[in-house]
């Protein structure tokens, strides 16, 4: 402030006077906050690491070889077997991985004010991976490859499998495996065991299937029900929540009479019928599941939400970006919402758990088809004496959920520690 | 304060018409019947002709003999017509409704007992009652405690063991722990069978008298409501923990600390009863999960419930029994929310409603 003209709005001030770098967002305080948890930390380095194996399941285990070489020919089977669902999930998380990278660069310098960085750089990132969707699904049509691999693993010259070179969709040939328990016992108590080895790590199930496999594809389900319906189920909640709690009124009544109808017809009786009734042709029960959950669980979001916005309506910025003129669309979407985010984070992770708990219970009453772990732990549990089976599944769960959880309490934690749960 | 009810109750008219007719238009306008989705949900998904066989015995034995349940040929209805149907199906239900015949469950046709889904409900309503009451008093006579223990010493050893214990069975899975409490304890997975594995009441209940039967029913209720109380117990737990600290933070604490009150009546008079309030909240919010939170637990425990019945009656599109079920369900749901918030004007004079 030497000129009297440049104003700096947004440049925290140290003690002594001195500008303390760049602006800092309330994104990065609380993000500088949830880093001093050490278990949070843990929680977020385990769930990105099981999503990471999820992703690379296909490598850690299957029955298509990463590089092949026959007759003096190089193939690289796995990229072409790999499917475009695949490419994309691989393409967001290294999106994901390189966005504080992005925030830097699009960070504005100290002296102006722009929209915050880690939306823009959100936006570019997205409209990066649409592009990249956009041409695999238009272009790309994978190869597919069932078992021929493995069964001619001897004429190659050079075959590099997976870590398990197992098939994942055994057939007729893999019964004899069946019920296996983890092959390295073998070491550990030779007189009871067949020789140890590092074939099934995890042992194998009713089908004679690899455990470690079906725990990783079942990842991939888990991962999916949980962000995929939490976020539907969020950009909802806050889009009503916000017009509720700004408009009131009429708008407001009628909302909030659409919500407790919502909330009050029971979920899991809505997510069963939905999944009786709609043709396996035309959605597969999975997302069924998930598009309920997410059209259904916007009400806790939304009731936070229009409560945010209550509180927030009268407060003196609202009040200023009213008095420049901003439309009631861009006062909502810059102004309000991203202020009134952080509790409904929060929310957002103890859903994605909740979730994971619904699918186990779906699968429980045998409404799902898809490999997920409440299929694995619904099997296990009626032959207990395969224990791997139950050891495997229930764990996956628990230890998913249970990190989830931890996450959710370091986030309320960072924002309010006042509000400790 | 009695405007603000009547307008309360008044307002749950529409939202009741709103629940019931997305129920019934749900279930009504999908494609397919409910004698398809008996045989899905018996064989999975079998090849038309077996399936046109196995619809055409279903409906036999059913005693219907329309080529659709609905009354009419898919082939030749059109879907404005199928809505009108659908319409008119609806507004004949809260006819009936209003005269108090609530239709006819479609699955019991074939049994001797009764086909009200009323009868059906209240036949099983004691089991789900009994059990989801002695678990919500359990969940609250310890969840106070072990919460005002952990805000007390809130950063000691007790508090952070207390959270991630609570944590941990907060995010146990229902049917795992039921699992293993049934073959550890009631199955002799550890030499102990001593706990029943089937059924709220031994054999010959209806002959034992007043104590007998009280204690028998304790037994077999024991494994059920432990599955049901861990993870109410974790939230609440958590929500009282969260509550009393923020009390004890307050600016009336401050006083009567500083006026010379013992510790222990600040605690218990002062603090305590101003967080007992959102825990007791919390409970009745809870209710409406007497009709069909419990049915993981009913089902591993073999125990009639109104869970199983209200979920097996989604499963096979059972529609008057689904309807009959979202009414109560949806009526509990609303009146909870209701006595809620009148739990909170009534203990806090600071909120008003008018």
């Amino acid at each position: 402030m030497t000129d009297g003209r440049t104003t700096r709005v947004a440049t925290s001030v140290t003690p002594g006077g001195e500008p303390a770098g760049p602006p800092r967002t309330y994104g990065s305080i609380v993000w500088g906050q949830l880093k001093k948890r050490p278990s949070a930390m843990v929680s977020l380095a385990f769930i990105v690491l099981l999503a990471l194996a999820a992703i690379l399941a296909p490598f850690i285990g299957g029955e298509v070889p990463i590089r092949w070489v026959e007759g003096g020919e190089a193939s690289w089977p796995i990229f072409r077997c790999l499917t475009n669902g695949e490419y994309v999930a691989m393409v967001a998380f290294l999106l994901g991985a390189l966005l504080p990278i992005t925030i830097r660069l699009v960070r504005p310098g100290a002296e102006q004010v722009g929209a915050s960085p880690m939306l823009r750089a959100l936006a570019i990132h997205a409209a990066v991976l649409a592009v990249v969707a956009g041409l695999l699904f238009g272009m790309r049509e994978p190869e597919r490859s069932y078992g021929f691999y493995l069964e001619r693993a001897d004429e190659a010259e050079t075959a590099w499998f997976p870590l398990i070179a197992y098939p994942r969709n055994p057939g007729f040939s893999e019964l004899p495996f069946k019920e296996q328990p983890p092959s390295w016992l073998g070491w550990l108590a030779p007189e009871s065991y067949p020789p140890g080895s590092w074939a099934h790590p995890l042992g194998t199930g009713r089908i004679g299937d690899d455990v470690l496999i079906r725990i990783l594809y079942g990842a991939r389900t888990a991962l999916n029900i949980g962000f995929v319906a939490v976020g539907i189920s969020l950009a909802i909640g806050v889009l009503l929540g916000a017009i509720s709690g700004n408009f009131g009124g009429w708008v407001d009544l009628v909302l909030m009479r659409v919500a407790e109808i919502v909330m009050s017809i029971p979920r899991l009786i809505l997510i069963i019928i939905m999944i009786t009734v709609i043709p396996e042709r035309w959605i597969p029960p999975i997302w069924t599941v998930v598009l309920v959950l997410g059209v259904t669980g916007w009400t806790g979001t939304y009731r936070l939400m229009r409560a945010e916005l209550f509180r927030i309506r009268g407060e003196d910025y609202m009040t200023a970006a009213r008095a420049l003129g901003v439309r009631t669309g861009r006062l909502l979407i810059r102004h309000a919402i991203p202020n009134g985010l952080a509790p409904i984070l929060v929310g957002a992770t103890f859903g994605i758990a909740g979730a994971v708990f619904l699918e186990v219970t779906l699968a429980f009453l045998g409404l799902v088809q898809t490999p997920s772990w409440g299929m694995m732990l619904n099997d296990g549990r009626q032959h207990l004496e395969y224990w791997w089976l139950w050891v495997t599944s229930g764990s996956a769960i628990f230890l998913t959920v249970f990190a989830y959880n931890l996450l959710g309490e370091g986030i309320r934690d960072a924002i309010d520690p006042r509000l400790r749960i | 304060m009695r405007t603000y009810i009547l307008k309360r109750l008044l307002l749950m008219v529409p939202t009741l018409v709103g629940i019931t007719l997305l129920t019934y238009a749900i279930v009504r306008l999908a494609p397919g019947d409910p004698v398809g989705a008996m045989i899905r949900m018996q064989a999975g998904n079998v090849n038309p002709r077996v399936f046109e066989r196995e619809a055409d015995r279903i409906r036999q034995r059913l005693g219907l003999k329309d080529y659709n349940f609905w009354g009419a040929d898919p082939d030749r209805i059109d879907a404005a017509e199928k809505i009108v149907n659908a319409f008119y199906g609806y507004g004949r239900w809260v006819w009936h409704m209003a005269q108090g015949d609530f239709g006819e469950s479609m699955q019991q046709r074939t049994t001797e007992g009764s086909k009200d889904p009323l009868d059906l409900y209240v036949e099983r309503a004691h089991v789900s009652v009994i059990l989801n009451l002695i678990a919500e008093v359990l969940i609250f006579l310890i969840a106070v405690p072990v919460g005002l223990m952990a805000a007390r010493y809130s950063g000691r050893l007790f508090d952070r063991g207390s959270t991630i214990v609570l944590l941990g069975l907060w995010s146990l899975p229902q049917v795992l722990a039921g699992t293993l409490l049934l073959s550890l304890l009631a199955r002799g997975g550890i030499g102990l069978e001593g706990f029943p594995y089937a059924g709220l009441h031994g054999a010959g209940a209806e002959t034992m008298g007043w104590g007998e039967w009280f204690v028998d029913t304790l037994w077999h209720a024991t494994l059920p409501v432990l599955c049901l109380v861990y993870g109410g117990l974790a939230y609440l737990a958590k929500l009282g923990r969260a509550s009393l600290l923020e009390n004890l933070r307050a600016d009336y604490v401050r006083t009567a600390r500083a006026k010379g009150l013992p510790e222990r009546r600040v605690v218990y008079h002062h603090a305590l009863r101003n967080s007992l309030l959102p825990m007791i909240t919390t409970m009745v919010m809870m209710l409406p999960m007497l009709l069909g939170g419990s049915v993981v637990v009913e089902r591993i425990f073999t125990i009639p419930g109104m869970g199983n019945l209200f979920v097996g009656a989604a499963m096979q599109r059972d529609l008057a029994v689904i309807m009959f079920g979202t009414l109560v369900y949806g009526t509990l749901a609303l009146l909870s929310l209701l006595l809620a918030d009148i739990l909170y004007a009534w203990a806090d004079p600071r909120i008003r409603y008018d």
